[in-house]
């Protein structure tokens, strides 16, 4: 990790998302259906960002859309699809089978390992799973290593340092400290071994605010945040709003098409900017996603 | 008394998680993750359930969510784990159970949600196997399980590629690895269930809709059958009416195909089982 000196890191998320080189290793925050950093992933896609290494945990339409998008070269996610509900994750599975991806799929626990590695500023640790399973050959960095003091055969991971974590949070400051609720997933991991962090928040607030909620991810780690309303969406970003199953029904139902059905995904959301995708998405959408906390039932209904 | 297969499906993986264990299930796996609620309602009270991708600790969810991390999932949990607070345990050895599945499984209970077809250019890309390769090697027993059996691809004679770990790797076996897990315990199929004597899949319990002539055919290994094959039994009015309340949204049908889900079975009073 590199600490950030103190400062206001307010950006807009054109500017944040700048910070992002083409080729860059990124690690995208949250999993499967919470707290993905779509904002600045809808906004990696309008810069027209290339050749990208996504590592992480297990993902979904954040990963996919920039696999459709052709912004990825190299995956080392331990996942990328929509469960069992919406099944394979299309562009990624379609992009894997031609081959025009690089899938050097990871695994949770071995990401975790890395990570904690390059936190500790350490070359390696080592795991005790992953032999036998044909994952390890897929990552022919690793390597088995002989435990000194037991005897017993490792397999040594070596740290992985992502030159930037992408972190969306409900709330934070214009300091960059950020509170995030549950599940963390690897953002604190992310946050402490990368190079960068770059947040977006649902809302900027004050510095006693944050604090008050909880600070997550403290401000020395995190080098620009922007403000990004559902910036999470359709992922969910609890306490504000939970995810918009529809909204990834017709995501998944255009990438599985392809070709014009995706283009037309691709421009009535992502092409216009945040605000003409919250138009898009609608008002009333987005506000009955943030009606989950009235009652079991309503937040039952939002997923049926 | 009448019920459906996935009712049944259901109970006979909660049945495999034992009183006072520590049980964790995977993302995207429903039908494991309602058997755990009923597990913990019924036989297992005093179990603990690690709630898939939210490491909440004994939640009562108010209902089961198409998705495994969101919110819903940790009501009523006092305390939800990190990511890495759950791993850590997990690999020093304090997990006891945990549900896996695949599109491919092999007699060894070696399981492929990586790829169909060579990896480097798959027929198939699978989704993937989440903390499956190193879970495998450290959690006390696994319980495995299939809704798709009955297509002929799933329960297959070698996978196409290893994801997580059964009992006989072409690298050796659990002790030769260096793991401390147990390894697959139990699979429970839409057809059947299979133990692992010797650390081989053997089928032990039948569906009563299901002759062993069908699962042969169905099944891309040697099939090897117990001495006192018996039938499934049925689940309780308890575990039924636990099934339902656990899970009014059913999601656990998402995972069987909708020919399946057509299978119903029933029981009059009096009688053990007229299914």
């Amino acid at each position: 990790m590199s600490l950030q000196p103190p400062g206001d890191k307010r950006a807009s998320l054109a500017g944040a998302v700048s910070l992002v080189s083409d080729g860059a290793t990124v690690a995208l925050g949250g999993g499967l259906s919470a707290r993905l950093p779509m904002a600045m992933v809808r906004e990696l896609v309008r810069q027209g960002r290339r050749g990208l290494h996504l590592v992480g945990s297990a993902h979904s339409i954040d990963v996919d859309l920039l696999v459709a998008t052709g912004a990825v070269r190299r995956l080392e996610e331990s996942y990328v699809g929509f469960e069992q509900d919406l099944g394979l994750a299309p562009a990624y599975r379609r992009a894997a089978e031609e081959g025009s991806i690089e899938v050097a799929e990871s695994c949770c626990a071995t990401v975790l390992a890395q990570l904690r590695a390059a936190e500790m500023g350490l070359p390696f640790l080592p795991v005790r799973g992953v032999r036998g399973s044909d994952i390890g050959r897929l990552h022919p960095e690793y390597a088995e290593v002989t435990c000194p003091f037991t005897g017993e055969t490792l397999v040594a991971v070596p740290a992985l340092r992502p030159d930037v974590a992408l972190l969306h949070a409900p709330a934070g400051d214009r300091y960059g400290n950020l509170h995030l609720e549950q599940p963390y997933v690897l953002d604190e991991r992310f946050a402490a071994a990368s190079a960068m962090v770059v947040a977006t928040v649902d809302e900027l607030v004050s510095t006693d605010d944050v604090v008050a909620a909880g600070v997550t991810i403290p401000a020395h780690l995190v080098a620009a945040v922007a403000e990004a309303p559902f910036g999470a969406h359709p992922s969910s970003c609890y306490p504000r709003y939970a995810y918009d199953r529809g909204h990834l029904r017709e995501y998944v139902s255009a990438a599985q098409a392809g070709g014009a059905d995706l283009d037309k995904y691709l421009a009535t959301y992502v092409s216009g900017g945040e605000e003409s995708y919250r138009a898009a998405v609608g008002a009333a959408r987005l506000a009955a996603l943030a009606t989950w906390s009235q009652s079991a039932t309503a937040w039952r209904e939002l997923f049926t | 008394m009448s019920w459906t297969i996935d009712e049944w499906f259901v109970t006979a993986l909660a049945r495999t998680i034992r009183p006072r264990e520590t049980v964790f299930h995977g993302f995207g796996s429903p039908c494991a993750q309602v058997a755990m609620h009923v597990a913990r309602r019924t036989h297992a009270p005093d179990m603990t359930l690690v709630e898939g991708a939210m490491y909440a600790i004994n939640p009562d969810p108010p209902f089961i969510p198409p998705t495994s991390n969101d919110a819903s999932l940790s009501r009523g949990a006092a305390y939800s784990m990190r990511f890495e607070e759950f791993f850590d345990a997990a690999i020093r050895g304090d997990v006891d159970r945990m549900f896996l599945s695949g599109g491919q499984i092999d007699a060894f209970g070696n399981t492929n949600v990586t790829a169909i077809g060579p990896a480097g250019r798959p027929k198939v890309k699978l989704g993937g196997g989440g903390g499956g390769c190193n879970l495998s090697a450290t959690i006390g027993a696994l319980t495995l399980w299939t809704t798709r059996h009955r297509s002929g691809r799933t329960l297959v004679g070698s996978c196409d590629f290893i994801t997580d770990i059964g009992h006989r790797t072409p690298l050796g076996g659990r002790a030769e690895l260096g793991f401390t897990g147990g390894g697959p315990q139990w699979l429970v199929t839409e057809l059947g269930v299979f133990d692992f004597r010797d650390g081989r899949a053997r089928l032990v319990q039948v569906f009563p809709d299901v002759s062993v002539a069908d699962i042969r055919a169905a099944t891309g290994f040697p099939l090897e059958v117990a001495g006192d094959l018996r039938t499934v039994s049925p689940p309780s009015a308890a575990e039924l009416a636990t099934v339902r309340s656990v899970d009014p949204l059913r999601v656990r049908a998402s995972e069987f195909s909708g020919g399946e889900l057509g299978r119903a079975f029933e029981r009059g009073d009096g009688q053990d089982c007229a299914c």
